[in-house]
């Protein structure tokens, strides 16, 4: 998940194309990288990375020893259990809460209501983003205005969740009802109700103009579209997307349990991808010194960015304030469906114009996107929609993106896995498609003739940005991608089924992510080294499952030349760990792991002083290797366990052997990734079945090939579902109509196509080892490339995601 | 009120409330991989054994629960000494978060026992109410299959890996990972 960290209306929103009278943005991204030479290893050369090392927390995860928020309860005895009462109306004002049944009964801790002393009433957004947040403060912890089915309203802190449960249901609330809009486009009108009221919102974004609902507008362009659209020897075309309300449906609920500890300071255990973001905005929140929070993250049960926000914290951190003893609050899959984030859904329009010998002159995105109730991740969603996917065209010389983003009171949104590059994936890929079939092209090679390649300065990128914002590409396997995905899918000897009434296509897509947010990340790490030779790394990555804690240990050892079991992380632990921006916008294994890696570095240089010494030779002939320094001239080695312990009991000297590594960079090179999709369609009903997914991805070095395809494939699992599942759907009020998994569609294992997952290997200079991130580009693709199926197998186009047999049915029947 | 249960060959006393469900009981007795995903008994994620059959822990009554044998994912193999199944989950990368394995592989068994060849059909079948967000099933279906075979005495046919670094594994542009055909 990604987000841009400041306003990009700055510069009047629109960066003009460079010309050679502005050097300056080329040197910025020059197109030689001055890489350290042992960044790039050949595959031969690697003893950690790129090896399926195993996954560090495996063995406790299978054996169900690992803990996660809620395997915390056990050590609170004291432990209250929190619960919400939610709005039950989608728009209107508390008038009254009548709290006395709930704090009367037995086993009530505490009852809070909007006015409560432990309530802050200051204004703020959830979104875990960098400071300042590109997000509107536009939301309290409880609220009196309410604007959807699920603000909460009062909570209550109690002995157990059952009575915590009772009491929520004994507190009473009057509102007076306003009138509510569910549908963005009729939110935008002039005469809809209108979802805040002047003074209700502080840090408002560019654009904003809450007369209209609009929590902010944002365009950016290079070169002359809409002259490009004018030019009389290009054929314009238009086509219209739109994309479905997505649930994060992470198995492990939001979770976090809050306590004050032995020191007076407040400390929350809890289910985050965003712990340093976390302990600032609750710090800002609660007007507590940063100093005095600490937030640790155990394991954690997926997030996909439904975590990148602080979403629970704040209500177990006042109970426990207002109960005076350690709160867990643990979501219901109801809430979760209700009351916690989705992704954004959105209609987005694009528009191309291309020349009779298919050269695309110009691409024009549109989005509306719907942001319900708040504005999270509002604006910063709605900038990836356009600049992850067009860049992918980097040679296409006019390009233009503009959204609105609205409210409406329908539950909130947030960042999501692909942070809007599935929106606008499903568009751009979808609509290049009737493009080539329009002008009779070949969907490959039309796209071939425009994507990006190494060298490239990708100015697309830099649209939304503003000046700077450009990459240099440096590392590009989308050909190796596309060859290698055709050749798995079989493109090109598909055979047909028997019967008449079935159709066999194959439709494809591409997508392009990004690695972190340029300018807008900090990693850090440090390593301490132990008597025996091994190592204790502390890193404030955030692994929530993703395998990020093995992904530094292994980058860690290659630099360390010892055994990946001989490092112990510790990772995201505000008190104990250093600083991170968190799990987000595919930045963990290429930013914290870059950090992990100069700590290596830096603790290595100590470690061969020390073996210089001891070895009486000179640094330059050393290297460390299998848990030993060896010196390539005279063969003489000493182990890091000597070394351990010399360095810190030395007789006439002594050091404890410390590495310490910030990343931070301008840089944020582009993954990539191919998907194919081999459909089955039944002319007669509609119905359709998919027969396999391929996916090719370009992610730079592998560290870990067998964790990268899991990543690979779960992305495309929820790909999948964005394609052919129907999300949570609201009713006329806006309330969720989804209450549990079994009204939702995460497509079960039945359910689930094959996945062929490829890792096709470039080397990223910029990144650890060559790596560049993986996680997020396959959650783009397979909309577009079952649109793009379904076309090529029946001639219809699906526009509406998802795909359903009644859709093409009516399609077919030409309605 | 107090019910007797017998919790991996363990048989206890244990105080219950007339509502409270199995996979809260189990979690407040310290068998916290039991895990809940749902509301309602959907998820999987709480699966374990009750007298043998396959449940979903948080929808089994507590007092119900009375007198009867229990088995969770503690009662497996242990980190030291993996049951077939947990080794090949994690030979084969299946496991990201973790938290819908404990109930997978509790049906996995239960699929094993009964069917120790499985097809990749039986093995989606078998998983099918277990709800994975992470893996798209992919990796879990081809560890399960593996399983079924190291448990029937075959060679490994892990393709994507074994728990040793494997050296020949060094070029990840070789990798295809593709082991369920
Ligand atoms: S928690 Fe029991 S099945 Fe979901
Ligand atoms: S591994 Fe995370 S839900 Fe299955």
């Amino acid at each position: 998940m990604s987000d841009e960290p400041t306003d990009p209306q700055t510069d009047g929103g629109t960066a003009s194309k460079p010309t050679s009278e502005e050097p300056t943005e080329f040197e910025e991204h020059p197109l030689e990288w001055d890489e350290p030479e042992n960044n790039n290893k050949a595959p031969g050369e690697r003893d950690s990375v790129s090896q399926p090392a195993e996954k560090f927390d495996d063995r406790k995860l299978v054996t169900g020893q690992a803990k996660y928020t809620a395997d915390y309860e056990e050590r609170f005895p004291d432990l209250a259990h929190a619960a919400v009462v939610r709005s039950e109306v989608p728009h209107g004002r508390v008038t009254a809460i009548d709290t006395d049944e709930a704090a009367a009964m037995d086993g009530v801790h505490a009852v809070l209501t909007p006015s409560s002393d432990a309530v802050p009433d200051a204004k703020y957004t959830s979104a875990g983003q960098s400071y300042p947040e590109p997000s509107p403060w536009d939301m309290n912890v409880l609220n009196e205005h309410v604007r959807y089915v699920g603000d909460p309203v009062a909570a209550v802190a109690a002995e157990d969740a059952d009575t915590a449960a009772e009491a929520v249901d004994a507190i009473d609330v009057e509102y007076e009802e306003y009138d509510h809009v569910v549908d963005p486009e009729a939110a935008f009108d002039e005469d809809a109700p209108q979802l805040f009221g002047e003074d209700e919102v502080e840090n408002e974004i560019v654009g904003h103009d809450y007369d209209r609902n609009r929590m902010s507008n944002i365009e950016g362009e290079i070169g002359d579209v809409d002259g490009s659209l004018d030019r009389d020897d290009v054929h314009v075309h238009e086509t219209e997307w739109e994309t479905i309300r997505q649930s994060h449906a992470q198995v492990e609920k939001h979770t976090s349990l809050a306590y004050t500890d032995e020191d007076d300071r407040q400390v929350l255990i809890t289910s985050t991808q965003v712990p340093n973001h976390t302990r600032r905005q609750l710090a800002h929140l609660f007007d507590i010194p940063i100093r005095d929070i600490r937030v640790k993250k155990p394991r954690v049960g997926g997030g996909f960015g439904g975590k990148q926000a602080m979403v629970v914290e704040p209500i177990p951190l006042a109970l426990s304030l207002a109960a005076d003893r350690p709160v867990i609050y643990e979501a219901s899959r109801d809430e979760e469906f209700y009351a916690m984030r989705s992704r954004h859904p959105m209609q987005v329009r694009a528009r191309t114009a291309v020349t009779d010998d298919g050269r695309i002159e110009a691409i024009d995105l549109y989005a509306l996107s719907n942001t319900g109730a708040y504005g999270s991740h509002g604006m910063t969603v709605a900038g990836n929609v356009g600049s992850k996917p067009m860049p992918l065209y980097s040679k296409v010389p006019n390009a233009r993106f503009e959204a609105d983003i609205v409210h409406t009171n329908t539950p909130q949104t947030g960042a999501m896995r692909g942070y809007g590059a599935p929106q606008g994936t499903l568009a751009l890929e979808g609509h290049l498609d009737e493009v080539a079939r329009d002008l009779d092209l070949d969907p490959i090679e039309f796209r071939q003739d425009h994507y990006m390649e190494v060298g490239d300065l990708d100015e697309i990128a830099g649209m939304m940005g503003g000046e700077g914002a450009e990459r240099r590409i440096r590392s590009c396997g989308l050909d190796e991608c596309v060859e290698r995905g055709k050749e798995a899918i079989g493109w090109d000897d598909l055979e047909q089924p028997d019967e008449d009434h079935l159709h066999r296509g194959i439709g494809m897509a591409l997508s392009a992510q990004g690695t972190g947010v340029a300018g807008d990340e900090l990693g850090a790490a440090q390593i301490m080294m132990n008597e025996d030779g091994s190592f204790h790394l502390q890193v404030g990555g955030v692994d929530i499952g993703t395998g990020a804690d093995t992904a530094f240990i292994q980058i860690a050892a290659e630099v360390l030349g010892c055994d990946e079991n001989d490092i112990i992380v510790k990772s995201s632990d505000t008190d104990n760990t250093p600083f991170d921006y968190g799990a987000y916008a595919s930045s963990t294994t290429y930013i914290s792991g870059m950090a992990v890696k100069k700590a290596a570095e830096d603790a290595k240089e100590r470690i061969l002083d020390w073996a210089s010494r001891m070895l009486d030779e000179s640094v330059e002939n050393l290297e460390t290797r299998d848990g030993e320094v060896v010196s390539e001239e005279s063969g003489d080695s000493v182990t890091l366990e000597d070394i351990g312990y010399e360095s810190v009991y030395g007789h006439d000297d002594r050091e404890h052997i410390l590495g310490k590594g910030t990343h931070s960079t301008e840089e944020s090179p582009p993954p990539f990734a191919a998907q194919f999709v081999d459909v089955t369609v039944d002319e007669e009903t509609g119905e359709f079945e998919v027969n396999e997914l391929v996916v090719a991805v370009d992610c730079g070095v592998a560290i870990n090939p067998g964790m990268a395809e899991g990543q690979v494939e779960g992305a495309n699992h929820m790909s999948y579902e964005m394609a052919v599942s129907e999300g949570v759907t609201v009713d006329e009020r806006g309330r969720a109509e989804v209450s549990d998994f079994d009204e939702y569609g995460l497509p079960s294992a039945t359910e689930t196509p094959p996945i062929e997952s490829i890792l096709v290997e470039t080397h990223e200079p910029t990144g650890p080892f060559g790596a560049k991130s993986v996680a997020e580009v396959p959650t783009n693709t397979v909309p577009p490339a079952l649109s793009n199926a379904i076309r090529e197998a029946v001639g219809v186009r699906i526009n509406e995601m998802p795909v359903t047999a009644e859709k093409i049915k009516a399609a077919l029947d030409g309605n | 009120m107090e019910i007797k249960l017998t919790i991996n060959d363990e048989s206890k006393t244990v105080e219950v409330e007339p509502d409270d469900d199995l996979a809260t009981v189990l979690r407040q007795n310290g068998y916290t991989g039991v895990k809940c995903g749902c509301d309602s008994g959907v998820c999987g994620a709480s699966k374990v054994f009750v007298d043998d059959e396959v449940k979903m822990a948080c929808g089994v009554d507590a007092p119900n629960a009375d007198g009867s044998e229990i088995r969770t994912i503690e009662a497996l193999g242990t980190q030291d000494d993996l049951h077939p199944i947990q080794e090949a989950f994690v030979d084969h990368f299946a496991v990201q978060c973790g938290f819908c394995i404990p109930g997978m592989i509790i049906e996995a068994e239960s699929l094993l026992a009964d069917t120790p060849d499985p097809s990749e059909a039986e093995v989606r079948e078998a998983i099918d109410d277990n709800l994975c967000r992470c893996t798209g099933y992919q990796k879990p279906v081809e560890a399960i299959l593996d399983a079924a075979d190291r448990m029937r005495g075959e060679q490994s046919v892990a393709a994507d890996g074994g728990s040793q670094i494997r050296p020949d594994q060094a070029d990840c542009t070789d990798h295809d990972g593709d082991t369920n055909e």
